[in-house]
C-alpha cells in the first residue's frame, strides 16, 4: 500500500467520520488542528483512496490537498534570535513550512552570529542531526557566509538547505563542498513577509525543501524502514496511555525514518522497547530507542530492512 | 513628513548594500525617527568587519522648563501651578518632591499642583528644568542604529550631541584610527564632526 501525505481542511461538523474513514482505509492521522469552526487534518492516506475521501468530504465542505511535507521534521537553524533584531526572517520561514504540513523546530544558535565569532556547540549539532532536514538562514553578506558556513555545518550529516541574502548562484559558488539545496535573496530583512513577491520567495523555499526531501525519500525507498513510522506512531498512541497526558501539539512527532516520543526517556524507554507490533515482534527488535538531546524526550530510529530482515 | 536630505549606504557588496538600505529604512520608520534625521551615512565592510553609521539630526526641541508646561501663580503662603500640558507631569512632580519635600507638594486635581511654601520666587520656579527631550531622542537614535547594525557586532563606540551622532561597531577590536574614518564619513555628507 502506497501512502501519500495529504492535508484535509473542512468544517468541524461530522469531521470524525473523515477521521474514521482515513483509519479504516489504512491511513494514519499525523496531526489534527481545530481552529474555531475548521478542522485541519494532516494525514498519510493510500494513494488510490484520495478520490473517495474527497467525495465523502465534499458535502462537509472538506478539501483534500497533497502536502509533501507531512510526516517530516525540519530544523530551521537561525544564527540568532535576539529580541532587538525581531522580526526574524526565520520565523516566517518556519511558519510557512509548518503550514505546508511539516513539523518545524527553530534552532536558535547561542553564538551563531558574526563572521569570526560564529560557532556551533555539540548540543546544537546533535539536536539538528535529530531532524530530517536542516534549513540554515544566513545573513546578507557573501564574505561572511563564505567564512563562517564551514564552522556551522561541521558534524551535520542530514541534508542542508542554505538560505541567504546573496543570489542563489552566488550561494552555490561560495559554498564548498556543496550542500543539498540553495535559495538566494532570503537574508536578514527585518520586516514581515506580506507582499506577493516575498510570499513567492517562501514558496521557492518550500519547493526546494520538497525537492531535497523527495530525493531523500527515493534513497530511503531503496532500503525501507522495517516498519512505517506512521504505523509505529499509531501503535504507541494506542498502547501507551501516558502519551495522551502530554500537552505538546504533537506528542509523537513523525519523521521520515523515526519518531520523537515526548515522554521521559528513563521511565518509558524500557516500556516502549517491549511493545509488540505484530506476531511477537517488538519495537526493540526493529528500532533503536535513544535519548533525545531535546529535553528528556525519546528518539526512535527505525532500522532499515537490510539490517533486521523483518518487515511488519 | 520631510524626507531625509542625504541617505547613503556604502558597502563593497551590491546585494548587501541594497539589503541594508532597506533595513535602515524599515527600522527608522518603525522607530519613528525619519522625521528627526537630516543626514545619514552608513558604511559596512564585511571584510574587516566594520560598521559605521554617522548622521546629523534636525533642530531638536530645547530643554523643557516648568514655565513651558504650567502657569506659576505665587501667593502669600503658597504657589499654585496650573498645568497646561500634562505630558511631563510625572517628572515634574518628582522634581518638586525632591526640591520641596513630599508633604509640601499637594495635587488636588489633575491640572493643579500647590506648593505650600512661603516667600517663593515665581521666576525661579519657572526656570526649573523638567526634562531634556534630546537626551531620550539620541538614546532612541543609537538604539535604532544598534538594531540596524549586523547581528553580533558587540564591540562598539557611540557618540551623540550637538545635532551629530555616530556609531562604530565590529566583532573585533575597533581599529585605532576609527575616529578618522568617522570624520571621513562626515566629510562625505559635507559636514565636520
Amino acid at each position: 500500500m502506497n501512502l501519500v501525505p495529504v492535508t484535509y481542511k473542512g468544517g468541524i461538523y461530522r469531521h470524525d467520520e473523515i477521521m474514521d474513514l482515513i483509519e479504516d482505509l489504512g491511513g494514519y492521522i499525523i496531526q489534527k488542528h481545530v481552529l474555531a469552526q475548521e478542522v485541519v487534518l494532516q494525514a498519510l492516506v493510500p494513494r488510490e483512496d484520495i478520490g473517495l475521501i474527497a467525495r465523502i468530504g465534499k458535502p462537509l465542505t472538506g478539501e483534500i490537498t497533497p502536502s509533501p511535507l507531512v510526516g517530516t521534521e525540519i530544523a530551521v537553524v537561525t544564527m540568532s534570535l535576539e529580541i532587538h533584531h525581531l522580526p526574524h526572517a526565520s520565523c516566517d520561514v518556519a511558519e510557512y513550512v509548518r503550514r505546508m504540513g511539516a513539523k518545524t523546530n527553530m534552532v536558535g544558535l547561542a553564538r551563531g552570529f558574526g563572521k569570526r565569532i560564529a560557532q556551533l556547540n555539540d548540543e546544537e549539532r546533535d539536536v539538528i542531526n535529530e531532524h530530517d532536514l536542516a534549513v540554515y538562514l544566513l545573513g546578507d553578506f557573501e564574505t561572511c557566509i563564505e567564512h563562517k558556513f564551514p564552522v556551522l555545518r561541521r558534524g551535520i550529516h542530514i541534508p542542508i538547505i542554505v538560505l541567504g541574502g546573496p543570489s542563489t548562484e552566488t550561494l552555490m559558488r561560495i559554498i564548498d563542498p556543496p550542500v543539498d539545496g540553495y535559495v538566494g535573496n532570503v537574508g536578514r530583512f527585518m520586516h514581515r513577509t506580506k507582499e506577493s513577491e516575498e510570499l513567492e520567495m517562501l514558496d521557492q523555499v518550500v519547493t526546494e525543501i520538497t525537492r531535497v526531501l523527495d530525493k531523500k525519500r527515493d534513497a530511503i525507498a531503496k532500503d525501507p524502514p522495517s516498519v512505517s513510522p506512521a504505523r509505529l506512531m499509531d501503535i504507541i498512541s494506542s498502547q501507551v496511555d501516558d502519551i495522551h497526558e502530554v500537552l505538546s501539539p504533537t506528542p509523537i512527532t513523525v519523521q521520515m525514518t523515526g519518531l520523537r516520543v515526548k515522554l521521559p526517556y528513563d521511565r518509558f524507554a524500557p516500556l516502549l522497547k517491549e511493545i509488540i507490533i505484530e506476531e511477537g515482534i517488538t519495537i526493540g527488535e526493529v528500532a533503536e530507542i535513544l535519548p533525545s538531546r531535546m529535553r528528556d524526550y525519546i528518539l526512535i530510529r527505525i532500522k532499515p530492512f537490510s539490517e533486521t530482515n523483518i518487515m511488519v | 513628513m520631510d524626507a531625509i536630505e542625504y541617505f547613503e549606504v556604502e558597502s563593497p557588496e551590491d546585494a548587501g548594500r541594497e539589503y541594508y538600505r532597506r533595513i535602515a529604512d524599515v527600522v527608522l520608520l518603525d522607530h519613528n525617527l525619519l522625521r528627526v534625521i537630516k543626514k545619514l551615512h552608513i558604511s559596512i565592510d564585511p571584510r574587516i568587519p566594520l560598521f559605521i553609521a554617522v548622521g546629523v539630526t534636525k533642530k531638536i526641541p530645547r530643554v523643557i522648563k516648568v514655565g513651558d508646561i504650567a502657569d506659576v501663580n505665587v501667593q502669600e503662603r503658597k504657589v499654585t501651578l496650573s498645568i497646561g500640558d500634562e505630558t511631563y507631569l510625572a517628572p515634574l512632580l518628582k522634581i518638586l518632591w525632591a526640591e520641596y519635600g513630599g508633604d509640601k507638594v499637594v495635587q488636588p486635581d489633575r491640572f493643579t499642583v500647590i506648593l505650600n511654601i512661603e516667600g517663593a520666587d515665581g521666576r525661579q520656579i519657572e526656570e526649573i528644568p523638567v526634562i531634556d527631550p534630546s537626551e531620550a531622542l539620541y538614546k532612541d537614535l543609537i538604539y535604532a542604529l544598534l538594531v540596524i547594525q549586523p547581528e553580533g557586532f558587540k564591540v562598539r563606540r557611540q557618540y551623540y550631541g550637538k545635532e551629530k551622532f555616530y556609531l562604530v561597531a565590529s566583532e573585533n577590536t575597533l581599529p585605532e584610527n576609527f575616529e578618522d574614518l568617522v570624520k571621513e564619513k562626515f566629510a562625505l555628507m559635507g559636514e565636520t564632526l
